[in-house]
């Protein structure tokens, strides 16, 4: 009898998580341009993403490496000598949509999103505004917000200081899809 | 008793859920996530290691500006200010014109010469690939040598051509090595200088970087060529020099016992000698756009 109600208890707990949606193509981009300058800004369209629509839970992975600019040996630099991407590979997101509920969103709602960011080991609170959308089955997440070099202990040596923004503008765009 | 045993598993069990679930979301992206090869960083900053070519091949519609200076011999000192008025300046475009496909053209002022070079990349090295392979092609034109001096001179004999297959492997993020299997083809020998005509010759070229900082490094290349006569004039060369890179230029200052850049230049008709300080200083200046 008591194996039964610890089993009952634990399957309804687990329950109340709910749905799961996620995606395995998100768009991210960083611009870290400077007006009169090669514009450094570089894409990601390979960027994981889980969000638990019970809870408003989200999490986001991304490869430092697969982010796309448009000079190659600008990509290269970008890996070896300010992220380490081969000692710090991944850049992960984990955090919550305050007062999600997906069955109130109508159009496109604005929804507080906080979190930590982790970026070469360096961890970083981050508190923005999502733009929540249904399109059909889809949830669809865009935001926008701000970081900067030292924030993640990157430095940028003197010679290309000015070509670099200090701030760097981050834009995320998922389409996310229920996972079954 | 039952009823105070349910409470306190209930209560366990609402504590735990959301701490297991936090976790969880993190494995559960993990999951998701597809590890796709890990390709290695290249394994040098530019074309060259000196003067050897490198596994670096331009990408896809990257294009990259050359423009190399050998001094003339520091032997003579000051009398040509340590070789400054004999300059050989090489200007040198290349163009990725595909993937791992570069085309290049160049001219040398040494010799007069015009070279054209392929390089296309075969392997590029991962966590599933240990090597970087590169196919290297290059067709030279000597247009200095004229009719006056040769008489019996066809166009035939101003070309020479070096076909080499590029190794390299990335050992860590400050140690790579190349070795650099070589043929050249050399149309017209100056038997004064070369004492016997070897118009086929093999070579091996050898070279590593190490890197001294993030954006600094060591590097030196050889190639040892196995159909010199030991009589000739020429030896093998061997370059020292140094990478700096800032943002998009790389620069690299070098000493070398070869003037010529070009690689049936520099494989066959390394003029110099270390031994007696008959060496050039140079430099690549390398711009992307």
């Amino acid at each position: 009898m008591k194996k039964v109600i610890l089993i009952l208890c634990l399957i309804l707990s687990q329950i109340g998580v709910g749905q799961t949606y996620f995606t395995r193509t998100g768009f991210t981009e960083f611009k870290a341009s400077v007006k009169a300058f090669e514009p450094v800004e570089a894409k990601n369209n390979s960027t994981t993403v889980i969000l638990k629509t019970q809870s408003g839970d989200i999490a986001a992975q991304l490869f430092i490496s697969a982010f796309k600019f448009r000079v190659a040996l600008m990509q290269e630099h970008f890996n070896e000598n300010y992220m380490d991407s081969d000692k710090f590979p991944k850049a992960v997101f984990r955090g919550k949509i305050e007062n999600f509920d997906l069955n109130s969103i109508s159009g496109t709602s604005e929804l507080d999103l906080k979190g930590t960011l982790t970026v070469r080991n360096v961890k970083k609170e981050i508190q923005t505004k999502a733009k929540v959308s249904k399109e059909g089955d889809k949830i669809r997440l865009q935001s926008t917000f701000i970081v900067e070099p030292g924030d993640f202990e990157i430095k940028i040596p003197n010679i290309v200081k000015k070509k670099i923004a200090d701030k760097i503008i981050i834009s995320i765009d998922y389409e996310l899809v229920e996972k079954k | 008793m039952f009823k105070k045993y349910f409470s306190l598993v209930t209560i366990l069990c609402l504590a735990i859920s959301p701490l297991s679930a936090q976790d969880d979301l993190l494995d559960e992206l993990n999951e998701e996530t597809i590890q796709e090869t890990k390709f290695e960083l290249p394994a040098f900053k530019a074309m060259k290691i000196g003067n050897l070519q490198s596994t670096k091949v331009a990408d896809k519609g990257d294009l990259y500006l050359y423009v190399s200076h050998r001094f003339g011999t520091l032997q003579n000192g000051i009398e040509t200010f340590f070789g400054l008025d004999e300059a050989n300046t090489k200007i040198q475009l290349a163009y990725g014109l595909w993937e791992g496909v570069q085309l290049s053209i160049g001219r040398e002022s040494l010799n007069q010469t015009y070279s054209s070079a392929l390089k296309v990349r075969l392997a590029k090295q991962s966590d599933q690939m240990p090597f970087n392979l590169v196919a290297y092609g290059t067709a030279n034109i000597n247009t200095q040598i004229s009719k006056t001096g040769f008489p019996a001179l066809k166009f035939g004999d101003r070309m020479s051509y070096a076909t080499q297959l590029l190794v390299s492997r990335r050992f860590s993020d400050r140690f790579s090595f190349l070795v650099a299997p070589s043929y050249i083809r050399q149309n017209l020998q100056n038997l004064n200088l070369t004492r016997a005509s070897n118009h086929n010759q093999l070579a091996m070229g050898l070279g590593g970087r190490l890197k001294i900082s993030k954006r600094m490094s060591i590097n030196l290349d050889y190639a040892y060529n196995f159909n010199r006569d030991s009589r000739s004039l020429y030896n093998d060369p061997l370059t020292i020099g140094v990478d700096i890179e800032t943002g998009g230029h790389v620069f690299q200052l070098l000493f070398s016992n070869a003037q010529s850049t070009n690689e049936p230049g520099f494989l066959s008709n390394a003029e110099g000698n270390w031994e007696n300080g008959n060496i050039f200083f140079g430099f690549n200046i390398v711009r992307v756009f």
